[in-house]
């Protein structure tokens, strides 16, 4: 595609996208290994990561925040009506994407909250919320947490098969940007426009302290 | 590199699919050593949810004492037969998918010790039960499950 080349993706966004890739299948490994101090460990890493995606979304640069790429579903159907047709690539997420990161993120923050209160202190790990709950509740949500990996996996799923579908079918690489935050535009398309460094910092201690709070058991403040 | 990632992407979510089924058995442990692995799980996750299920009755307010005899009855019955699910080469050295560490065959007389403390605090709470004193449960429960935690220190692989 000729045009210039202009930044879609923040380094905040690709750090924390590129994350989920290798947590994800770490995590489901050590469950599968029974390695529960590694498995809680990246579980939490992950749980802080996604917490600051969220408050990323709201302070973020253009395209990191929901307000940009959040619509409703008459933006949607309007957009997957008017696949076949050519048109310019967006700068960001576009409306169905928007949503895909939603489920995704909503999926991988639920699925962190419900291990938070997993496990059996007779019997191997716990979460390190698992003393606020009743050991029945706590049993309850450790099998939820096992059957909502298949949820969180069917939404990875989809996502892999929309990725390929516009490589194969609309002949538009999304991997490239989502590596190197970069891609061509046509014309004169500006790109997104980021926000200070603070914002990042400010974030990211935010979601850390939030963790690291969870982390120690969610003690009284 | 513009198709090697999403080629890579999508063989991680082939592969991840491929593993969501029950993990196999190491090759090298045969059929009669996996089922006896097998067989004692069971036995275990049967005191387990025993357990559970009594320790939930307390938290309840309102014990339901002959319930809470069922679930002991239960796990003084499956206490009784560990030591049987215990024979040697399966243990973790087996390469079986298990927990059972060696010290279980080294330590012999401290691993039926251990078993024997299971069947006595199980039948200490069948009896406190049946007294129907909240105190007397709640005592025998705290013991029972310091029995599962003794022999899980000594015996079982902790990967926390």
């Amino acid at each position: 595609m000729s045009g210039t080349s202009v930044n879609i993706w923040d380094l905040p966004v690709r750090i924390c996208h590129w994350s989920f890739v290798i947590l994800i299948p770490a995590l489901w490994w050590t469950a599968e290994e029974g390695e529960m101090g590694w498995h809680m460990r990246l579980g939490i890493v992950l749980l802080g990561l996604a917490v600051f995606r969220v408050l990323w979304g709201f302070a973020g640069s253009s395209t990191a925040r929901f307000a940009s790429f959040v619509r409703g579903p008459a933006t949607v159907l309007a957009y997957l009506r008017s696949m076949n047709s050519p048109r310019d690539p967006i700068v960001g997420h576009n409306p169905l994407g928007g949503w895909s990161v939603l489920a995704l993120l909503g999926a991988m923050l639920l699925q962190t909250g419900l291990g938070l209160f997993s496990g059996d202190p007779y019997d191997g790990a716990t979460g390190p919320l698992n003393h606020l709950v009743g050991v029945m509740t706590a049993d309850s949500l450790t099998e939820w947490h096992e059957s909502f990996f298949n949820v969180l996996l069917a939404l990875v799923g989809i996502h892999l098969l929309a990725v390929l579908f516009y490589l194969a079918v609309k002949r538009d690489n999304l991997v490239h940007p989502m590596v190197t935050g970069r891609r061509a535009m046509p014309g004169e398309a500006g790109g997104m426009q980021p926000v200070p460094a603070w914002r990042f910092l400010l974030c990211l201690l935010a979601a850390a302290l939030f963790a690291l709070w969870l982390w120690i058991g969610a003690p009284p403040l | 590199m513009k198709l090697h990632s999403p080629l890579i992407l999508s063989a991680l979510a082939l592969s991840l699919a491929a593993c969501g089924g029950a993990p196999e058995e190491a090759a090298d442990v045969s059929s009669a050593e996996a089922s006896v692995i097998e067989q004692r799980q069971d036995n275990f996750e049967a005191i387990g949810d025993a357990f559970k299920a009594i320790r939930g009755q307390l938290e309840d307010g309102a014990p339901d004492f002959a319930a809470i005899a069922g679930d002991a009855e239960t796990i003084h019955t499956n206490a009784g037969k560990i030591q049987d699910y215990f024979p040697e080469g399966t243990g973790i050295d087996s390469g079986a998918d298990t927990e059972a560490l060696a010290t279980i065959w080294e330590d012999p007389e401290g691993f039926a010790g251990a078993a024997e403390d299971l069947i006595a605090a199980s039948q200490t709470l069948v009896d406190a039960a049946g007294t129907e004193d909240l105190a007397a449960v709640q005592q025998a429960v705290d013991g029972l499950g310091g029995s599962c935690k003794a022999c899980h220190d000594d015996f079982r692989l902790d990967k926390d």
